[in-house]
């Protein structure tokens, strides 16, 4: 009798004690540091694949206006074998044998604002998309296209892809692409092609497709063998929220896109996606080591996707987050994994030159970073094992 | 013993319990846009895995360590609107002169530590990128603000540009719900969107006049597209989806086909989305056509154009208006005097918001200093001009920096406009007429 009635009360205390736990375990605050679970099971999606060596950047280098740049605003850097090119607001600025050189509308240019700059891979050519005109920089001399003179949807070049003998282009009033070898034209809008609304944002190519950042629209597809476009767009369809993770893109409202290695990213100011043609996954900065759901710019460099946030520079190989940060006293800050269990947090002798990032490109070990604040250039100085973030 | 810590158990119980109801009821409240909780897109069935828009967005680039200029001779102040060439040149012009009128104010009173302020007009022509190019062209001109504009394209268009230049914006007519949920940390409205309007709407023919099935006549502009985007879906989330949506286009005079296609559809209530010339000659070719049913406008039909149209037929026809005109704000009165005094006419909705525009912006400038980093800083913080008391009414900006403050329901009885605050009934309160 005794004995049942000890099994009663320890039983009554076992339900009240889980009771309690299974109170305390709803309770969640408004925005969790992190929901760890989620985290996990989005980074063994991809554990799948063996993931590539994380490089880990250092020796950063700051330029300025101190070193001759027009402008300590950087919208873009494009290399382009030993050349380094800066896209600022107040002109083009050229690293060459150690000077930097500015190039602006007196020498030709379409406008100071330079958004985005690619290199033809066909002829070598340089493009510079800019807030008035596409101009093309060839045999020293600049020749300006804009819409009076030329197929472009619109002067406001927010970006140009050279895709083998297109040149790519997306502007405020639609994408136009231009064969260099024919010189003819096409200009794609809401009239010819699955796009919301006409305003588009970023351009690149990979996989025998062109896919374009549509601001609102979310990606559109251009199939080069079947000339058939498609769009990819928030199967939610409400631009306030984002219903379930993994069902597709995160945003409509698209910022850059990029290509490689049978991967798409897709970079949003509300999170980040990427796409292998089976699966979307999503990213936002309360359940992985995203730095920012604000991304102004991204860029694949093999498996390694490049994150140019507003609050820091995030790269990521589908298991591992690195983020590049400078902090208030100009030392650098370098978070593996960061917003996860796995967290840490490494302190930098050297650091990117503002966290608000725009843009990013490679050569070899060095990677160069376009910022709010001066354009960054830093080296590899070591890798992040994938699987146990371990320096 | 034992009782003492069963019932500090139990204490510690209920303080949880409670937190979590507290938690529970902070995180209910926050409904985006003002939305009723019964419309909340997927309420009923999934809580959304992220909700944007709950929290301002911080601009963290550079800028605010730029030191203010030497030897200006203006401040410049950039405007966007349809003042040539457009179908809207009525309503750009109004909201100039409203923008004229409030920088005339600040330059009577000393400008800008002595230095008058300048408008720089450019024309919001409507076409796709044109407004691209603009906001360039005020950029290379230094203004420090853009007021503007009102077509949704073309302000779209101009917001992106204006986050490269990285110019404030302050929209001061535009009506699509989309517009500032881009997540630009560039941009503010002060005036209500079509998203309250919709609500507004939806509230008055479902749950107050108890309509089942409203039909959509709506223009076929991106302005008719997106403005009865919420109003669709406030509708279908109430339970009463719209019987059917037909379009016309802007200009037109013969709505015939469409309103057959109404007809048809057996609809109990008709929603008409356009300018005030349209919407005005359907209700006369519907009344002619012996349709009887009871009218609801999207808020342009605030106009004397669509009385003048109308006449006595106008009567019973209920529309939203985003301030109101009739309202005892001495703020107002005094506007509308110095308007009528300066310009000769009556000012409309876009100069009453352009004027508040103004003022919000000249007076942002003033306590900022020139800086446009600064500037916006101050446009944004939430605190500086949440609930400002315009001519137009309070404004009170959500987190994405849209104004969800008063908006009114309007109903026309003799050839006047009456109006009322809007007042959404609550599904507890089981008003709904089923």
């Amino acid at each position: 009798m005794k004995k049942n009635a000890n099994r009663i009360r320890w039983t009554a205390r076992g339900i009240f004690a889980l009771a309690i736990v299974s109170f305390l375990g709803f309770i969640q605050p408004d925005s969790p540091k992190i929901n760890s679970k989620t985290s996990k099971e989005t980074f063994s999606q991809s554990s799948e694949k063996k993931a590539a060596p994380m490089p880990l950047y250092g020796k950063w280098k700051s330029f300025t206006t101190k070193d001759g740049l027009p402008s300590d605003k950087i919208y873009c850097v494009r290399v382009d074998g030993d050349r380094v090119w800066a896209g600022t607001n107040h002109g083009l600025a050229l690293l060459e044998d150690g000077a930097w050189k500015v190039f602006t509308e007196k020498d030709g240019l379409a406008h100071r604002g330079v958004l985005s700059i690619d290199v033809s891979p066909v002829t070598g050519d340089l493009w510079i998309g800019t807030m008035s005109g596409l101009s093309r920089y060839s045999g020293g001399r600049f020749e300006t296209f804009t819409q009076l003179n030329s197929g472009l949807a619109n002067d406001v070049i927010y970006s140009v892809f050279c895709d083998e003998k297109d040149v790519w282009a997306a502007t405020g009033g639609g994408a136009s692409k231009l064969d260099t070898y024919t010189g003819k034209w096409e200009i794609y809008t809401e009239r010819n092609a699955p796009m919301h609304e006409p305003w588009t944002y970023n351009v690149c190519a990979g996989g025998g497709k062109v896919f374009i950042a549509a601001w609102g629209g979310g990606v559109i597809e251009w199939n080069k063998e079947t000339k058939r476009f498609r769009d990819y767009t928030d199967p939610d369809g409400e631009l306030e929220i984002d219903l379930f993770p993994n069902d597709g893109i995160v945003h409509d409202i698209t910022t850059a896109v990029s290509y490689a290695n049978d991967l798409l990213w897709v970079a949003t100011y509300f999170g980040m996606s990427t796409y292998d043609g089976n699966q979307w996954k999503g990213y936002f900065d309360h359940d992985s080591g995203l730095a920012s759901n604000f991304i102004n710019f991204v860029k694949a460099n093999g498996d390694v996707g490049w994150l140019c946030t507003d609050n820091g520079l995030s790269s990521f190989n589908g298991i591992t987050w690195v983020t590049y940060k400078v902090l208030e006293n100009k030392k650098g800050q370098v978070i593996i994994n960061g917003n996860t269990d796995d967290e840490k947090i490494l302190p930098a002798s050297s650091a990117i030159s503002h966290n608000f990032a725009m843009g990013v490109d490679f050569s070899g070990d060095v990677i160069w970073v376009a910022t709010s604040k001066g354009l960054s250039r830093g080296e590899i100085v070591g890798y992040s094992d994938a699987a146990t973030t371990r320096l | 013993m034992k009782v003492l810590s069963y019932k500090l158990l139990f204490a510690l119980l209920l303080i949880v319990f409670s937190l979590r109801i507290e938690t529970h009821a902070q995180y209910q409240e926050k409904n985006y846009g003002k939305t009723p909780k019964e419309i909340v897109p997927y309420s009923k069935f999934s809580s959304a895995y992220v909700k944007h828009f709950m929290e301002p967005l911080p601009f963290r680039g550079a800028g605010r360590e730029k030191a203010e200029p030497e030897g200006l001779k203006t401040v410049r102040i950039g405007f966007l609107g349809p003042i040539a060439n457009s179908k809207d040149t009525v309503k750009g012009k109004q909201m100039i002169q409203g923008t004229i009128l409030a920088m005339e104010q600040a330059n009577a009173r000393g400008g800008y530590k002595g230095i008058p302020f300048e408008l720089m007009p450019h024309n919001d022509a409507g076409l796709w990128g044109a407004a691209a190019n603009e906001v360039i062209a005020m950029d290379d001109e230094g203004v420090w603000v853009i007021l503007g504009s009102l077509n949704d394209i073309v302000t779209h268009v101009a917001i992106r540009a204006a986050l490269k230049c990285e110019i404030p914006v302050v929209n001061i007519a535009n009506p699509d719900p989309t517009l500032t949920e881009t997540n630009i940390p560039w941009v503010i409205r002060v005036i209500s969107d079509d998203r309250q309007a919709s609500y507004a709407l939806a509230n008055r023919i479902y749950k107050v006049d108890g309509h089942k099935r409203a039909a959509l006549l709506r223009t076929n502009s991106r302005y008719g597209r997106v403005g009865t985007g919420e109003f669709k879906d406030a509708s279908r989330r109430l339970g009463f989806p719209v019987s059917v949506e037909v379009r016309f286009e802007d200009g037109d005079s013969d709505f015939k086909d469409q309103l057959e296609a109404i007809k048809k559809s057996n609809s109990d209530a008709v929603v008409l989305w356009g300018d005030a010339r349209e919407m005005a000659l359907i209700v006369k070719q519907m009344r002619a056509m012996g349709m009887d049913q009871p009218v609801y406008t999207s808020d342009r039909a605030v106009s004397p154009e669509f009385i003048e149209i109308l006449g006595n037929e106008a009567n019973g026809i209920v529309t939203t208006c985003q301030y109101n005109p009739k309202a005892n704000n001495p703020k107002y009165k005094a506007f509308r005097s110095a308007y009528i005094r300066r310009f000769g006419m009556e000012p409309d909705v876009f100069a009453v918001h352009a004027y508040d525009g103004m003022n919000i912006t000249i007076e942002a400038i003033e306590k900022a200093g020139l800086n446009r980093t600064r500037i916006r800083d101050l446009l944004t913080d939430m605190k500086t001009f949440q609930n400002y008391q315009g001519a137009s009414g309070k404004i009170v900006f959500d987190a994405s920096w849209n104004d969800i403050g008063q908006i009114y329901m309007v109903e026309i009885k003799n050839k006047d406009f009456i109006f009322t605050p809007y007042v959404y009934e609550d599904e507890l309160t089981g008003s709904i007429k089923k």
